[in-house]
């Protein structure tokens, strides 16, 4: 039931006004400086070039090397996060021995500092003190270039968001694995349905709705992904780890060209809402058939 | 719930799943150990190769964290302070307004004209260019006068028979929800040069408390408004109806009743925002200079002013590391089955 008074007002009124200040503010702020040619250092008074940053920037091959970097990371993180999670939350949620000692180191990671794991992460992926280049060197794999070499570079910032992000996947399976009816299976086990065909035929398309939600949220956080390469390699060697955000950052914070870095922020913005967009709409089909 | 999904599986095969839990555990566990174990290292047990055992390997030693007690390596003990203030009083905001407004959206009926909302952002664009370029106000005045009044007459157009479709409570909370996909850069530039140009006008916003601790709660409060949402709709309403045929005013109810029934998921969300607000980094990097300065900075610092010095590094990133290491206990606590179950739903 539905109630009607004026109360109403009070308490949703706090929590809008400032959502609203806060994103609105920095929207038409920013949106309006895209359209300027400004620079704080050297000082030069505004100019106005409409959509001339953002062609400036669609030629760039750094913000294409960005896009594609951030994409990188965010795919590959982001599937690895959901096998392991979610063949983790199989394995907790069958009860596995040990599964109480498991659960809190599981979930330690994702509330920890993004930027502390990645001053961690160096240390470990150090090439000549570090604990993994003896445990390498014991095949015969030692001092590799991990955090030197683009390609290595790119797979230990992927590691990394993989070490730090599966719990979350874990938690929420887990959680979703709790709610599926018990009598499905019954009836399956009745069958002789082998685990594997009863994870394909029940599990697997039971948990699609919260597996979409679930690689929705990690996709769409994973592309904001700065601070873990920030310390790693700090966008290095050259721009091989750059991502949109650090490329942004770099832009703004360091050379002060506002109307440059607006343009960026915006295309950004576009990016995300057309791979959020085309996400949903392909998972859409698939979503609304199990119903 | 016994045995979902692995009951067909032989002994040997689950005791292969429990190798591979293991192994993942261990993957997980092996980082914080490690960080653990070298902050109290001296410099001889680091330069020497990876040593991994206390007292077996190398001779552990405090002197790391009395250097960064004493502030050799930054003002550590500042800074923590600083974390600790913003963190709580950002989450504490941000769960008090954001589960007011989850309530509302759950128990009110909410009806908002699209045609209002564009209008407001219309009106709010238009009055900024209007105020900013034909009457020359500097950039934050005229955006503090277009916000209000854009914000007026959206409330007045919300009242006029607009055509177009009429957004209910989904629809709200899913605009609220929807400003996490944001990416925070964005939002972070902009609100850079915005609070310096009204520190100019003389209200210092940039490294002041004030100013992070609002764009803290902004953040945050889409998270918050998502699952206290949904702890408010699992309580019963007979309880509330009860209360109302008594005539209780709506707020009584909400402070009474409502509040000290869901205190678990209010808990749980504060600690949820705590967490995120005490990690953040972008915002932290462009609002904040020396006296606000948060602990992620600080430890990012670290890196670069002290090459290889993995002691000193070690005991930064545990400080910043160990209480969320704490919460993570109390959380896990909480985290009975359901409780982050509504969320993903």
């Amino acid at each position: 039931m539905m109630r009607n008074d004026p109360i109403k007002h009070v308490f949703i009124w706090p929590a809008v006004l400032v959502v609203l200040a806060i994103s609105i503010f920095p929207l038409i702020y920013s949106l309006t400086t895209s359209f300027l040619s400004y620079r704080l250092i050297p000082p030069i008074p505004p100019r106005v070039v409409w959509l001339g940053n953002y062609v400036t920037l669609l030629q760039e091959p750094r913000f294409w090397n960005a896009l594609f970097t951030t994409t990188l990371i965010a795919l590959i993180a982001v599937g690895l996060q959901y096998a392991i999670g979610f063949g983790v939350a199989l394995a907790l949620n069958a009860r596995v021995p040990g599964e109480r000692l498991f659960r809190v180191a599981l979930l330690l990671p994702m509330l920890l500092a993004p930027v502390a794991v990645a001053l961690v992460a160096r240390m470990i992926f150090n090439p000549t003190m570090g604990p993994l280049n003896q445990f390498l060197a014991k095949f015969g794999l030692a001092n590799l270039p991990f955090l030197t070499n683009g390609h290595w570079a790119l797979a230990c910032i992927i590691a990394v968001e993989v070490w730090q992000w599966t719990p979350f996947i874990i938690l929420m399976m887990l959680a979703g694995l709790q709610t599926l009816p018990e009598d499905v299976y019954e009836a399956a086990e009745l069958e002789n349905a082998s685990a594997w065909q009863q994870f394909w035929g029940i599990t697997f398309p039971m948990m699609l709705p919260i597996s979409a939600a679930v690689v929705f949220i990690r996709l769409i956080e994973s592309y904001k992904i700065m601070d873990t390469v920030f310390v790693m390699t700090g966008g290095g060697p050259g721009v091989d780890t750059e991502t949109l955000t650090l490329f942004a950052y770099q832009e703004g914070f360091k050379k002060f060209n506002l109307g440059y870095t607006s343009a960026l922020s915006f295309l950004f913005l576009i990016a995300i809402t057309i791979i959020g967009v085309t996400y949903l709409a392909l998972l859409r089909p698939h979503l609304e058939k199990r119903r | 719930m016994s045995g979902q999904g692995l009951t067909g599986l032989s002994p040997w095969s689950r005791r292969l799943v429990a190798l591979g839990v293991l192994a993942w555990c261990l993957i997980t566990v092996f980082p914080l150990y490690w960080v653990v174990v070298t902050a109290f290292k001296t410099p001889p047990g680091v330069v020497g190769g990876p040593t991994y055992i206390p007292f077996v390997d190398f001779t552990p030693t405090l002197q790391p964290f009395i250097d960064l007690y004493q502030g050799i390596r930054g003002e550590f003990f500042h800074t923590f302070l600083n974390s600790t203030i913003v963190g709580l009083s950002a989450a504490a905001i941000a769960t008090t307004i954001g589960a007011m407004a989850a309530y509302a959206l759950v128990r009110f009926e909410f009806k908002v004209r699209l045609g209002a909302g564009l209008m407001f952002f219309l009106l709010a664009l238009g009055g900024y260019l209007l105020f900013n370029a034909t009457l020359g106000l500097t950039r934050p005045q005229a955006l503090l006068l277009a916000f209000p009044i854009a914000l007026i007459a959206a409330i007045v157009a919300n009242r006029l028979p607009l055509p177009g479709p009429i957004l209910g409570n989904e629809d709200i909370l899913f605009w609220f929800v929807s400003q996490r996909m944001f990416p925070p850069i964005v939002t972070a530039f902009a609100l850079y040069l915005l609070y310096s140009e009204i520190g100019r006008l003389g209200f210092q916003l940039i490294d002041s408390f004030v100013g992070l601790t609002l764009c803290y709660v902004a953040f945050s409060l889409p998270i918050v408004v998502w699952l206290m949402r949904d702890f408010f709709e699992a309580i019963p309403i007979e309880v509330e109806e009860a209360a109302m045929v008594d005539n209780v005013p709506s707020w009584r109810i909400f402070i009474g009743i409502v509040v000290p029934m869901s205190m678990n998921g209010l808990l749980a969300t504060f600690m949820i925002t705590l967490a995120f607000v005490w990690n953040e980094f972008l915002f932290a990097l462009f609002l904040t200079n020396s006296r606000w300065q948060t602990l992620p900075i600080l430890v990012a610092g670290q890196n670069s002013q002290r090459g290889d010095e993995w002691w000193a590094i070690s005991a930064a990133a545990l400080v910043a590391i160990v209480p969320m290491m704490i919460m993570a206990g109390l959380l896990s606590r909480m985290m009975r089955s359901g409780l982050l179950l509504g969320a993903i739903k």
